[in-house]
């Protein structure tokens, strides 16, 4: 047999992480109550710079960075416990999260010093977000296809396009636009490179979509003739699919994968009250145990990584198990509530918290790449493409 | 033991059981054939005496070594108690016992201890039928008692289990136990043990049961092609892949945190939701691999069942995902949902 042998070594994040974790606590349990959030449960779609802002003052947004930059110069396994604090707690982190988690790494690991300076820090201070600019109206799943044209000008670029499911793009400060700059659209991951753009660039145009719960999260951000200084390419012209690629494989296997929608199982266990009947606490102990397995599969991983290991099939699997775990979460928390909820006033209230749960929940497995494209690359890992 | 010492025990014992206990003696135990060569053979390398200290004729490994142990054992459907003994004689030496030769089973359940005498009857009691000696946890008194009784002092009625193992009823009608001493481990925390136990065989199990689906997609030529190689069994696969991973992470999470936290009492959280979980995730695990294998791997002839069949006995053995799902929902709930995230997150660092 030649298949790869799938492990999950059980791992302890460390005592100065769970020191950590006691900070944090006692910090979410002072600031949450102050701060004013657009909706309870949202999490790391609720966009707050008040929260970002405390949080920045911590130390905890860019916490592995270097010094010099604003960071804390933490571990990875610190960070992964500020980062499932605020996910089971509720925190609105929504405005850095991006940021924090995806361009600020991309900056550190293939910026300029001077994109480096002038971002990073205001980054860590929870002043300054970012959105993604890699979908296209025609380049999803598939995202070598993208036709936003960066053509090369005296000083810089003229960049002209479309990008779509432009998350926060309407209140956050920059975009990192993955653009063709050189070659021609069949070239597929040739000629592809990263802009940092500001998103107060003339000429760019934000629009909005509203997502099917009715919110505003997402944006078509069209490019018309923008000029963007060639100072804002990231590394090296043509090195776009590259950044794309690294990035998109970091931290697959997060907490945020599974803890999205938390508030869920905590309001359950609230509903059935301190006693529910055998088959209740049956049925919420089987979805808390599949939690509990997420979370040591996630910091197994997580052990792996800081043991300098690449463990790519088992991330993609946490990935692939936690979102469908979120997607099983809210039917099977309403049929419980249904039948199982102490009050009345209880059960209408969860209901409606549940019913927000559910209208989310297609997204779950759609961002950040499809279960389908995960399971690809999993059958990849397990050779058998 | 160290690291060195167990993978290396865990190399030879994985080529001891591809060579010695292989598909005819599997498909034997389902026909009654006792494989008396194969249980003298796992007898003479030490495995049911790996966790009774050296002082007791045993190899002094810890609970840790005799569940990678177990694991290895479900990944080969080794088809004698070599798990039950191997905790069975743990139980003895913790309560200060010296464990005798042969194969043992557990009979944990409704069983009450008085004046060296033990009554009571325990259902699905596997390989009960072929087990020279049923050890048990009884309350006595309010005090937890290690008790043996030798198969010939009790009475059985075998009903074999689906997977064909000679599982059956036991009745204890007051005979006289062979040894019994207090327990360091209560009745209920015996039955977490055997939890433990099985969600480790089942984590071996699960992982052949990727890797023979796997194997046999990559060879299955149909439409002019393997079907490894069409998009529908690939995601197939994916998926099951997830649901092996899931088992087994959950499986070495709760070994790990049994050991560590000690034989009394450690990792009893993590040990519910492990089995809860990895009883879960059995169907589905069986069902795409079977779906991925077409009728051949329905057949008796082909190896799968082993397996299958075994995932589907073991998720029900010490507790189903009803049983663990329960106790973990009920204690929940009575520390009210803000207590579940730190529950959740506990650590032997946490401050």
């Amino acid at each position: 047999m030649s298949i790869p042998k799938l492990e999950f070594p059980p791992f302890h994040l460390p005592p100065e992480a769970e020191a950590m974790r006691h900070e944090v606590r006692a910090f979410l349990k002072e600031t949450l109550p102050k701060v004013k959030s657009e909706d309870r449960f949202a999490s790391w779609n609720t966009f707050s710079p008040t929260f970002s802002r405390e949080l920045g003052k911590k130390g905890w947004i860019g916490i592995t960075w270097p010094k010099k930059y604003g960071g804390s110069e933490k571990s990875f396994l610190e960070r992964y416990v500020v980062t499932e604090e605020l996910l089971g707690n509720s925190a609105p982190a929504g405005a850095h999260w991006v940021a924090d988690r995806q361009s600020g790494p991309l900056l550190l690991r293939f910026g300029n010093e001077e994109q480096r300076q002038a971002i990073l820090p205001k980054i860590t201070k929870g002043e300054c977000y970012f959105s993604i600019g890699m979908s296209e109206p025609d380049s999803g799943s598939d995202l070598a296809s993208v036709r936003t044209r960066a053509e090369p000008v005296p000083g810089g670029f003229r960049v002209n396009g479309t990008k779509v499911w432009t998350s926060g793009a309407h209140r956050n400060h920059y975009c990192i636009a993955l653009v063709r700059t050189s070659g021609q659209h069949g070239d597929r991951h040739k000629g592809l490179s990263q802009l940092l753009v500001d998103l107060k660039t003339p000429n760019i145009t934000i629009r909005p979509i509203i997502n099917l719960a009715g919110r505003h999260d997402w944006n078509e951000v069209t490019f018309s003739d923008a000029f963007i200084p060639e100072s804002c390419l990231i590394g090296n012209e043509g090195d776009g699919w590259l950044q794309v690629t690294s990035e998109l494989a970091f931290e697959r296997s997060g907490p945020e994968r599974f803890m999205q929608n938390y508030y869920i199982l905590r309001e359950l266990v609230r509903v059935l009250g301190r006693q529910p009947a055998k088959r209740a606490a049956a049925i919420l102990g089987r979805i808390i145990a599949r939690l509990w397995t997420l979370r040591q599969m996630s910091v197994a991983v997580a052990g792996m990584m800081q043991g300098g290991k690449s463990p790519a099939i088992e991330a993609s699997l946490v990935k692939d198990l936690g979102t469908i775990y979120q997607q099983d979460l809210p039917e099977i928390a309403r049929v419980l509530a249904e039948s199982d909820a102490t009050t009345e006033e209880d059960m209408a209230d969860f209901l409606d918290v549940a019913q927000y749960a559910t209208m989310m929940a297609p997204s779950y497995t759609i961002q950040g790449g499809t279960t389908q494209v995960l399971r690809g690359i999993v059958a990849r890992g397990l050779g058998l493409r | 033991m160290d690291k060195e010492t167990r993978d290396m025990l865990l190399e030879t014992a994985d080529r001891f059981f591809a060579e010695r206990a292989g598909k005819e003696v599997v498909n034997g135990v389902e026909k009654g054939i006792w494989p008396k060569d194969l249980w003298k053979e796992i007898e003479e390398m030490g495995l049911p005496l790996i966790a009774v200290p050296e002082d007791k004729g045993g190899a002094g490994g810890t609970l840790a070594d005799m569940l990678a142990v177990m694991r290895l054992a479900g990944s080969h459907a080794v088809p004698v108690p070599l798990a039950e003994t191997a905790l069975a004689n743990m139980l003895i030496a913790a309560a200060d016992g010296v464990p005798a030769t042969g194969p043992s089973t557990l009979a944990l359940g409704d069983v009450v201890f008085e004046g060296n005498r033990l009554s009571g009857k325990v259902d699905r009691v596997p390989f009960a039928a072929v087990a020279d000696r049923f050890v048990t946890v009884a309350n006595a008194a309010g005090r937890p008692m290690v008790a043996v009784v030798s198969a010939s002092n009790a009475s059985i009625n075998e009903v074999p289990s689906h997977a064909g193992e000679p599982y059956g009823t036991v009745t204890f009608d007051n005979p006289p136990c062979e040894f019994a001493e207090v327990s360091p481990v209560s009745a209920e925390r015996a039955i977490e043990l055997a939890a433990l136990m099985r969600a480790m065989q089942m984590a071996g199990a699960a992982d052949k049961v990727l890797a023979t689906a796997v194997e046999y997609c990559k060879q299955r030529v149909q439409f002019g092609r393997p079907i490894s190689t069409f998009q529908a069994i690939q995601q197939m696969l994916a998926e099951l892949a997830s649901f092996v991973a899931a088992t087994i992470a959950c499986a070495e999470a709760a070994a790990r945190d049994a050991d560590e936290g000690g034989l009394a009492d450690g990792g009893r959280f993590s040990i519910a939701a492990a089995k809860s979980q990895a009883s879960e995730f059995a169907q589905r695990i069986a069902a795409i691999a079977h779906q991925s294998m077409g009728a051949m791997g329905f057949t008796h002839e082909h190896i799968l069942h082993h397996y299958t069949r075994r995932l589907w006995v073991w998720r029900r053995d010490f507790g189903s995902e009803t049983f663990w799902g329960e106790k973990i929902g009920t204690a929940v709930a009575k520390a009210g949902p803000q207590a579940l995230w730190p529950s959740l997150t506990a650590s032997r660092y946490a401050s």
